[in-house]
């Protein structure tokens, strides 16, 4: 066999990449196995990312019954979808996590597009301003990477980052929100990330 | 949209604050530009990271639902396992190559001055083929520095391929004069592997023979490149 011979197999040379977060090698295993259809490493993978997947659809939606919902459909399509899951192209939890955003984000705007978007913007943001957002989860950020990196941004990168990541909204919303043009808002959230990526070490073997 | 302004939405793409009309021009920029490729990953690794900050106990009924939804339900064959990877159409293999072949015109003066027109754009097209199967490598492993000088270097090896794809991108021009030049350090010896057009900033190469290689670096060089690094690396990336 090629392995033998080589001594050498590809596996060795991921492993070799460091893991940005403790749990990201056991969840790559676990999601690998949940491919194949082992539903012992899908419990498993739940009790690892199910408190993330929550957390984000009730952050995006701002309600518990539909961020509930959410993250039912989330977690389902994990299952539903985990044999293309390839962790030479990245993480097993970036893969749910991006998932997850996305299907939160979609969410709020059907809600938007569903009702007359002016008059639904201008009432969610009354509700949910951005220092509200961003205290909730500075709160939890606490003693984290995470926090300490986005603490590295400048304002602007990360109120971008957070208002969009968080809050679900749109760049051109963003650009609303803070007062800024267009061009500026999408250099922020592409340098801001670039910034945080530097800081965090994230590494992709591809 | 002009290519760079679509460029720059990589930010707005990761954190899914595009319309779908701009998320669709988006992908397709991204069928045709490996560099985006990675640099989107990238991005979504680090996107991704920020749901640590958004953790919040499920309601326990959640976990029933799921797990008995899950037991009925059927998984998708991993038949589908490469959605990422678009089509190799003639249309993005042209888009490819007219960006290589655009890079290697730029880059120079090395092997390409004498070669006729159609050898260049077949030369370009292999390379071009060459690289995206680097980046696709099942034993492909991606490496990245900034360095305090503000070159970042890329490295993508792939040991089973003997290959590896760089790329560099410098905040700000060698200087008068002055160019970047990438080397392939492979214990003392320090091997050419491409000098910048004197005003480049950034550049893509594909080396072969990189299995050995310990450590890729970025130095500036006299304009016309020089044999052997005459300065310490403005950048440098290890794969040993």
């Amino acid at each position: 066999m090629r392995e033998q011979s080589h001594g050498d197999p590809p596996r060795d040379h991921l492993s070799a990449v460091p893991a940005p977060v403790d749990d990201r090698s056991a969840a790559d295993r676990l999601l690998v196995a949940v491919g194949r259809g082992d539903e012992a490493a899908f419990r498993e993978l739940y009790e690892l990312v199910a408190a993330r997947v929550y957390g984000l659809a009730r952050q995006v939606l701002r309600d518990p019954a539909q961020a509930e919902e959410v993250a039912q459909e989330v977690l389902v399509e994990v299952w539903r979808t985990a044999a293309r899951f390839e962790p030479a192209k990245g993480s097993a939890t970036a893969w749910v996590f991006t998932i997850a955003h996305r299907r939160a984000v979609d969410r709020v705007r059907s809600e938007q597009a569903a009702s007359d978007r002016v008059q639904k913007t201008a009432s969610w943001s009354a509700q949910t301003p951005y220092d509200e957002v961003s205290g909730e989860v500075e709160e939890r950020l606490e003693r984290q990477q995470v926090r300490r990196c986005l603490d590295d941004l400048t304002s602007l990168q990360r109120e971008s980052i957070t208002l969009a990541y968080y809050g679900g909204r749109s760049y051109r919303e963003v650009a609303q929100l803070l007062d800024v043009s267009l061009p500026t808002i999408k250099t922020r959230m592409r340098d801001g990330l670039i910034r945080l990526r530097d800081c965090l070490g994230v590494e992709v073997p591809t | 949209m002009t290519d760079a302004d679509v460029h720059a939405l990589s930010g707005a793409y990761v954190l899914d604050a595009l319309t779908d009309l701009e998320r669709a021009a988006f992908k397709r920029h991204l069928a045709g530009c490996a560099t985006c490729a990675i640099e989107v990953a990238e991005l979504q690794e680090t996107a991704a990271r920020l749901a640590d900050g958004a953790w919040s106990v499920p309601p326990p009924a959640l976990r029933d639902k799921v797990f008995a939804e899950v037991s009925r339900t059927r998984q998708d064959a991993p038949v589908a396992a490469k959605p990422v990877r678009p089509p190799r159409s003639r249309r993005l293999l042209t888009v490819a190559a007219a960006v290589i072949l655009a890079a290697a015109a730029a880059t120079g003066t090395f092997a390409v001055q004498e070669r006729r027109l159609d050898d260049q754009r077949t030369t370009a097209a292999a390379e071009s083929a060459r690289v995206t199967e680097v980046l696709a490598a099942p034993d492909a492993i991606l490496r990245t520095a900034t360095s305090a000088s503000g070159v970042r270097l890329t490295v993508v090896t792939s040991a089973a391929r003997d290959e590896a794809v760089l790329t560099m991108a410098a905040e700000r021009a060698a200087g008068t004069d002055r160019t970047y030049q990438l080397w392939m350090l492979d214990g003392s010896t320090a091997i050419n592997a491409g000098v910048l057009p004197v005003g480049t900033t950034s550049a893509t190469r594909l080396v072969s023979g990189a299995a050995s290689a310990d450590a890729f670096a970025v130095t500036i060089e006299p304009s016309t490149g020089s044999p052997v690094p005459t300065l310490p690396p403005v950048g440098q990336v290890s794969v040993a």
